[in-house]
């Protein structure tokens, strides 16, 4: 077992790793992701004292202090019972030895075997990495990408070592090799400890038990790779995913606002949070257990839930409209809420933001139930599907997205009017004079909405719940009001609760998905799920009915 | 492919060389009998001779024709009649010759040795106190020409403090056999030799640092850290191996300046080899001596080049895929 | 990245190589002009030691020994400039000129340069200096006809590299014509490596000056450091080495440093970007 404590890691004066503390057991395989620059290669080397200057903390193995061993025990150590598998590329291999003669001096350096039983284990190894045999006499230059990086993995496997430490093995290949090496990988890492270290999620994903997620030299989340890849508790840990072009997810990637910062206070993430407060920068957070198995580095606990709905009941005239409503919606991710006519949804719209009352179920805001009105309203907002019917014939655009600032008071005349411009920039309006003038029937269809978009978002809300916002717009006019929303969405972390009964629209854009039918969720889950493996037969009835344009 | 281009690179060169003893004495105004032989030996040399060399170098006809003799003449070995020696010159040269291959064998296998050795050691030590001495003081050493660092030690060797013997390469009627001669030839050798090592390495030495300082950040050094090397191990066979590369080549390469730097050294400190026949040959204005000791060197250096050049497929395997283009190689 | 090759040139290597250069140049340049006593009169006793009359004393025939050290600098930097700056045109007519033209003018350049470059240069001046017994000016010829394939094989590269380089080629994308390319981003940085070929072919020229005359193979009248360690070296067995051997010694072997420290200085500028 290999028992990593608080390793910190140093370049001189540069701190690359900033305290390390990490288990992997035998027969396991952890793997530590994250962008380039997080670290992850410095902590691949360092456990064997390959990288950096200097090395504090532990690093346990095989009840073997590796930070405290000799220069000659560790040699020891390296290629027999602990092996890299370093990253292809750049003359990683001895440009002017043959692959046999590098694979099989692993073995004659550590055992003092002849010569010929070295080149026979080695190229053994190597027809078991899938090495056609008569490549094995090869220089590097003669090999594919492949192919030298199963001589990088046959080097390391020659002497069956205990603990397997992968840096980046299949992130220079091409798709069908890559393939080819994980199937090797499969069989390769049995009964070892294994550290895989890489960017590619999806390598990750395909051979590792559990996963650490590393930011600026610390772990932010760790805990079973299929959980944390199917909810992440990080805000850096979903950012990752949703940059990750998967085969799986119909929503388009998104990019992780921001670089990455050297030297920043507090949490090192807080500048590229969308869910940051002040209490981020004051100080690093510990790495706190959530739940069995996952940990999370985060002082608000991970993503947090903007909307929390318990049981929730309402009745109108008499008549159950919606029952048992049960649905958590997180910060910055975007719920759609499914369902034909009648189903329920407008009803639930209207009781989350409080114009009817609730008949039986609780439902919390930010963590919170009992609000002042007027807080309440700048943590949520609603977009209906008819603008123009919400705004008043005698208002101009100016004044009808200020209203909001009107009725909250804030700020003096000329920093209204300033929010307001900024507000109708960020919605893709124009904002000149003659346009703040306008009255709602001389606005399109697209505009209206934007305006309404706009007048919902000038208090900043976290939570906006947009009612079939594009339904009566044309697909042009709905792609812009769309990605506009996935825009604010990258940059304010806005919880969208995306009320639609497209179910095109909701895939491309959602990452959960409920299906309302006469009242009640009949399915609910991740996106890709719910909407490419439908279980409810009423969802596979709507997935069918989706529009199509190329037909077969 | 490769090879035939360098063959012919190499012809061709080759007959560049030699033409130089045809067309610069041809050149020069005058009679073209005197340029190639000088006026003394024009002088003593009987009215038979005259008429023997005329018809040899076929001097009374064509250019052309004059040219296929002077080709014909060396191609057969023929490299003239020694004036002084009275002799063919080919035959004194043979003479002389072995003294000298001694002192190149001995110091190209030394200084590269030791050229490799203290680039290697010193490159992988990159910035310590060490590489810095080293560097320093060889770098101070390659400034000193060859034939200075020859003065100096002989000033400070066998005349301040005559440890060795002022020159010659063996003790003349010293009577010497078996063990006591091979010393002596030794102890003749030393202060040649070590003139020539010390002023040959730096070339070596240089080139060794260089490319190790460059190679230590190799990603394969990294590599073969983690399989378990030790140091030692990472530094021969790992990176000495890559520096090897231009090490052979650039021993060949430099092995004109070496040869050069002999014919120098020989005369500092009278050493019977091609070096000293090549002063007696100027103070005795034995032209087509002088030429046939300079063609030699530089024809031998040609060899040794082409050589290394057919070797360096074996060296750097890499080579030959990529036979076909040759731009910018070298 | 931006390398300012003066201000490298202030400190290190470079900067001592400099100041040695400048030395010998000014002692050159001053030959030029004023000498304490022509270098070949015979100005009275041999084998003088030095005096406030004769600096470095007189040689076997009276000659004195310090104007003809001025003289050998002269002769020694001479050469060197000489040879470097003319190795230095051919070297880029043929090596540059060629790549930049393309075609069978390049194909014939590099062909040229391929046989020169196997062709040892060190020997082959030797030989030819043989038969010439030259003078500095043909020596300077000689010395450019064997040195500049070497010069044009590295500007060749160089200019190959420029030429396919990502400034060249975002220049070309926006319409920039040949003179632009020429004047703009190949040159200025064909330069560098131009100026480390040149110092590299000055040092050799120096030692081959000296070291043609050490042997004899130049012409007799002109005064050379070489001829003047070949004339002292007969007389070992007298005092007179340290005022007549040593001094030439030390000015080829401090003439040759400076040369390889300013070489040194440069290489370390690439190294460093």
């Amino acid at each position: 077992m290999l028992q990593i404590e608080d390793l910190k890691v140093a370049y001189g004066t540069e701190e690359i790793l900033h305290g390390i503390s990490l288990t992997v057991r035998q027969g396991e395989t952890l793997a530590i992701i994250g962008e380039s620059g997080a670290g992850k290669t410095t902590l691949g080397l360092g456990l064997l004292r390959l990288a950096g200057d200097t090395a504090t903390g532990s690093v346990q193995w095989q009840g073997q202090e590796l930070l405290s061993l000799s220069d000659e025990e560790l040699r020891d150590i390296r290629g027999r019972t602990a092996a890299m598998v370093h990253q292809n590329g750049g003359e990683v291999l001895h440009p002017l030895y043959t692959a046999l003669d590098q694979v099989a001096e692993v073995v004659t350096v550590h055992f003092p075997v002849a010569q010929e039983t070295a080149r026979e284990k080695a190229a053994e190894t190597l027809s078991r990495v899938g090495l056609a045999a008569d490549r094995h006499g090869l220089h590097p230059h003669r090999l594919s990408g492949g192919e030298q990086q199963r001589v990088l993995l046959a080097m390391a496997l020659v002497n069956e070592p205990a603990l397997l430490i992968m840096d980046e093995p299949t992130s220079s290949l091409d798709p069908l090799s890559k393939a080819q090496i994980l199937q090797v990988l499969g069989t390769a890492l049995k009964g070892r400890a294994n550290l895989l270290i890489t960017h590619d999620l999806a390598t990750a994903a395909t051979v590792a038990d559990r996963v650490a997620v590393m930011y600026s030299g610390r772990i932010v989340e760790s805990g079973p790779c299929a959980e944390v890849f199917a909810t992440p508790r990080h805000p850096y840990t979903r950012a990752l995913l949703r940059a990750f072009p998967d085969m799986t997810t119909f929503k388009d990637i998104q990019c992780i606002p921001g670089h990455p910062e050297r030297q920043v206070c507090g949490c090192a993430f807080h500048p590229r949070c969308s869910q940051r407060t002040e209490g981020c920068e004051a100080s690093v957070p510990p790495l706190t257990l959530l739940q069995e198995g996952r940990l999370v580095a985060c002082h608000r606990g991970g993503i947090v839930p903007m909307l929390e709905v318990v049981g929730l009941q309402k009745k109108l005239e008499g008549r159950t409209i919606i029952e048992d409503i049960s649905l958590t919606l997180q910060e910055g991710e975007t719920m759609a809420l499914v369902g034909e006519s009648g189903s329920g949804k407008t009803t639930l719209a209207k009781t989350l933001m409080g114009l009817w009352p609730a008949d039986g179920g609780t439902f919390r805001i930010d963590g919170k139930d009992d609000w002042q009105r007027k807080h309440f309203y700048e943590r949520i907002q609603l977009v209906f599907q008819n603008p123009k019917e919400a705004f008043s014939h005698r208002l101009s655009v100016g004044e009808i997205v200020r209203e909001p600032l009107d009725i909250h008071n804030r700020g003096t005349k000329a920093e209204r009017e300033e929010k307001v411009r900024r507000t109708l920039i960020d919605v893709d309006l124009p904002v000149t004079e003659d346009f703040l003038r306008r009255y709602p029937h001389q606005l399109s269809g697209g505009e209206a909405q934007r305006v309404a978009i706009a007048r919902a978002l000038i208090l900043d809300p976290k939570l906006l719940i947009a009612d079939e916002i594009t339904a009566s717009l044309d697909a042009g006019v709905q792609a812009r009001v769309v990605r506009l929303l996935m825009r604010l969405q990258d940059v304010r972390g806005l919880a969208l609760l995306f009320i639609t009964h497209d179910i095109a629209l909701a895939r491309k854009i959602s990452d959960c998905a409920i299906v309302l039918k006469d009242g009640r969720i009949v399915e609910a889950g991740l996106s890709s799920k719910v909407f490419s493996n439908p279980v409810h037969p009423y969802t596979r009835q709507l997935v069918e009915a989706a529009p199509q344009l190329h037909r077969g | 492919m490769r090879v035939a281009r360098l063959l012919m690179d190499y012809a061709i060169a080759f007959f560049i060389l030699c033409s130089l003893g045809f067309v610069l004495p041809r050149l020069l105004p005058g009679d073209p009998f005197l340029a190639i032989y000088g006026e003394e030996a024009a002088l003593s040399m009987t009215p038979e001779m005259k008429v023997e060399i005329y018809r040899r170098f076929a001097l009374d006809q064509s250019w052309t024709e004059q040219f296929g003799a002077y080709v014909g003449s060396l191609l057969r070995g023929d490299l003239g009649w020694s004036y002084f020696f009275n002799t063919p010159v080919m035959r004194v040269m043979t003479g002389f010759l072995p003294w000298t291959l001694l002192l190149a064998g001995a110091s190209l296998l030394i200084s590269t040795v030791s050229g490799f050795v203290l680039g290697l050691e010193s490159g992988s030590r990159k910035g310590s106190r060490w590489d810095k001495g080293v560097f320093a003081g060889l770098m101070l050493l390659g400034g000193v020409p060859d034939f200075f660092v020859g003065t100096l030690l002989l000033l400070g060797f066998a005349v301040i403090w005559p440890l060795f013997p002022l020159g010659g390469a063996t003790t003349v009627y010293g009577g010497l056999t078996g063990w006591a001669w091979a010393i002596d030839v030794l102890r003749h050798l030393a202060l040649p030799l070590a003139s020539l090592v010390l002023a040959r390495m730096t070339t070596m030495y240089l080139l060794c640092r260089n490319s190790t300082v460059a190679l230590l950040r190799s990603p394969f050094l990294r590599t073969a850290r983690s399989k378990g090397c030790d140091e030692v191990a990472i530094r021969y066979r790992h990176l000495g191996r890559s520096v090897l590369l231009p090490a052979a080549t650039s021993a060949g390469l430099h092995l004109s300046h070496l040869f050069a730097g002999i014919l120098m050294i020989e005369v500092v400190f009278g050493y019977p080899g091609m070096g000293t026949l090549l002063q007696r040959a100027l103070a005795a204005r034995d032209y087509p001596l002088l030429q046939g000791i300079l063609l030699l060197a530089s024809v031998a250096v040609l060899g040794v080049n082409f050589i290394v050049e057919l070797l360096y497929p074996i060296l750097d395997p890499r080579v030959k895929t990529v036979c076909t283009s040759n731009t910018g190689k070298n | 990245m931006h390398i300012q090759y003066g201000k490298k040139l202030k400190s290190g290597p470079g900067h001592w190589g400099l100041l040695l250069l400048g030395f010998w140049a000014a002692i050159a340049l001053a030959g030029f002009f004023v000498t304490p006593y022509a270098p070949d009169a015979y100005t009275g006793k041999a084998f003088l030691a030095p005096s406030s009359a004769h600096w470095l004393g007189t040689n076997d025939v009276g000659q004195d020994i310090f104007s003809q050290l001025m003289a050998g600098a002269r002769t020694s930097l001479g050469v060197a400039v000489g040879a470097s700056i003319a190795s230095a045109f051919l070297g880029a007519l043929l090596g540059a000129g060629g790549a930049l033209v393309g075609g069978w003018v390049e194909r014939l350049t590099m062909r040229m340069m391929d046989i020169g470059l196997v062709i040892p240069p060190i020997l082959a001046a030797m030989l030819a200096a043989a038969y010439l017994q030259p003078s500095p000016v043909t020596l300077v010829g000689i010395l450019a006809f064997f040195f500049w394939p070497g010069t044009g094989r590295i500007l060749r590269a160089q200019t190959l590299l420029l030429r396919e380089s990502g400034p060249v080629t975002a220049a070309r994308t926006f319409g920039a014509g040949r003179g632009y390319l020429l004047r703009r981003h190949i040159l200025p940085d064909l330069a560098p490596v131009l100026s480390a070929a040149m110092i590299h072919d000055a040092r050799r020229a120096v030692f081959l000056e000296a070291g043609l005359a050490f042997l004899g193979i130049s012409d007799p009248t002109v005064q050379s450091w070489g001829r003047m360690i070949q004339q002292a070296l007969a007389f070992t067995y007298l005092d007179v080495w340290q005022w007549w051997l040593l001094p030439p010694g030390i000015a080829v072997t401090t003439l040759v440093l400076a040369f390889a420290l300013i070489g040194t200085g440069l290489e370390e500028t690439h190294a460093s970007d």
